[in-house]
């Protein structure tokens, strides 16, 4: 074995384990623990390439009497002005950080927002809706599906809205998320689609971008019974 | 001899009782549930480890007043007695007092401690953080630094903690003087400073949490109150929403039923 041979030898042992490595860091779940703040703004949802929703025409009448609303400064239909919660997906644009917690079993979110745990069962598989309570935040359920967690998640009441602006939902809805690590985890996206057909004429998505906000920051007391902040 | 006999079974017995009694008016002490199936339990690395707290628990002793260990009143100061008086006897006739929970406000600390809800405890580097099932309350306690000098005011006060062995002692001051102690009329001022020893007893099926109170404007010196949780790895945190059913809100300071 001359000197260039063990050289030889000594790369493809090194290369080896690299491969190994890297194929331990694929198998291996991520950590999307942290506190993450959204960014941009959601208040007025849009479909991922830009179009308003294909609303159904009853959905439409509602949504388009809640922007009146809005506009003529009385949106009764926003549960946040009654101190009631955002529901989802609406509450993931809140623009308030989320403390993530996560184990093998339950990926927990923890939204300054009203101060409302989202609790994510890994393993869970989601019952039907009409075997759930029917709430404001419903029941989700994730798995790993390699570097990204998928939520699924149902069991909703119809009190809240989408977004800001009022996109309606029914309580047949059920969302799917894709949520991963970006950018060497300094990000964290969430792929969201909503599927109501009582609502929509097909399911649609819309995608969040998360930003890491520095690891010692304290989720602030948020009571909204007490100051109404003007959450979003 | 028969005499002796009766008189040693009625002193087992009347102690019994007593005990009963004692344990009663404190509140029901549940025997801790029974667990789905052995190797359930066997999942979780938390029963053997005392210092890992995680993990979803529930009172077991539930009582919405607050009593010493033997089941007396507070060593109330004579203005603690007034407030105290004040508001039992407006419950008694009909039209208590609105505290923090009637307003959905957070409950404030010790209060939030003793809800008949379950809580799911948190451990992360440097924080321990506590869901509350009641009124979507989290708590976050900021371990292994000092007690700050001044802290702000906030409902849920300011936590530090520590580990004393396998005990967790929290100390806990700012709780805002909205909230109460206990839920009939044992309230605070803005001096009171609890300190919170928490500890896994009978092989980790059981949480306690003694509670020391310490407020010279309500309590002539400290005084301790004991509450216990049942581990319950069957038990999730359901949604609570009290701002939704919230059909005793106050009107002027004042619960009127309806």
């Amino acid at each position: 074995m001359n000197h260039n041979t063990r050289h030889t030898l000594a790369a493809a042992v090194l290369a080896a384990a690299g491969f190994f490595a890297a194929g331990f860091a694929q198998a291996a779940t991520p950590s999307l623990a942290g506190i993450w703040l959204v960014e941009g703004d959601f208040s007025t949802l849009k479909t991922s390439d830009g179009k308003l929703p294909p609303l159904k025409p009853e959905a439409q009448r509602k949504y388009a009497a809640a922007l009146a609303a809005r506009k003529a400064g009385k949106p009764a239909f926003d549960t946040l002005t009654r101190c009631l919660p955002h529901g989802l997906p609406r509450l993931m644009f809140a623009p308030y950080p989320i403390e993530v917690i996560q184990d093998a079993k339950q990926v927990t979110f923890l939204h300054e927002a009203h101060h409302m745990p989202r609790l994510v069962y890994v393993g869970d598989k989601l019952p039907a809706n009409d075997d759930l309570d029917g709430n404001y935040m419903g029941f989700s359920a994730g798995r790993w599906d390699g570097d990204t967690l998928v939520i699924d998640s149902g069991g909703f009441n119809d009190l809240t809205t989408l977004d800001k602006a009022g996109l309606p939902h029914s309580d047949q809805m059920t969302l799917n998320e894709r949520m991963r690590l970006i950018d060497g985890g300094a990000r964290l996206e969430d792929l969201i689609t909503i599927n109501d057909a009582a609502s929509y004429n097909k399911p649609w998505s819309v995608r969040v971008t998360f930003k890491r906000m520095p690891a010692d920051y304290w989720l602030k007391e948020f009571v909204c019974t007490d100051k109404n902040p003007d959450a979003s | 001899m028969k005499r002796t006999i009766i008189a040693a079974a009625c002193v087992s017995a009347c102690l019994a009782a007593s005990l009963a009694l004692a344990q009663q008016a404190n509140g029901l002490y549940r025997p801790a549930p029974k667990l789905p199936e052995p190797k359930y339990r066997e999942q979780y690395s938390s029963m053997t480890d005392q210092r890992d707290l995680s993990g979803v628990w529930f009172i077991r002793d539930y009582n919405r007043r607050f009593r010493t260990p033997i089941n007396t009143l507070p060593p109330l100061t004579p203005f603690g007695k007034v407030e105290f008086d004040k508001r039992v006897k407006a419950e008694t006739d009909g039209s208590p007092y609105a505290d923090a929970s009637t307003h959905c406000w957070p409950h404030g600390i010790p209060r939030v401690m003793n809800s008949p809800y379950p809580i799911q405890i948190f451990q992360t580097p440097g924080k321990i953080t506590i869901v509350h099932e009641v009124a979507h309350n989290i708590r976050q306690i900021h371990m292994d630094v000092p007690m700050p000098a001044k802290v702000p005011t906030s409902f849920l006060g300011y936590s530090v903690g520590h580990w004393d062995g396998n005990t967790l002692v929290i100390e806990t001051k700012g709780t805002d003087t909205r909230t109460w102690i206990d839920e009939e009329g044992i309230i605070h001022s803005d001096q009171l400073y609890t300190i919170e020893r928490l500890r896994k007893v009978e092989n980790g099926e059981n949480l306690e949490n003694e509670v020391t109170m310490i407020d010279p404007v309500y309590f002539t010196r400290p005084w301790v109150k004991k509450i216990n949780y049942a581990w319950r790895p069957d038990m999730r945190i359901s949604e609570y929403i009290c701002e939704e059913n919230n059909r005793n809100a106050p009107e002027n300071g004042v619960t009127v039923a309806k």
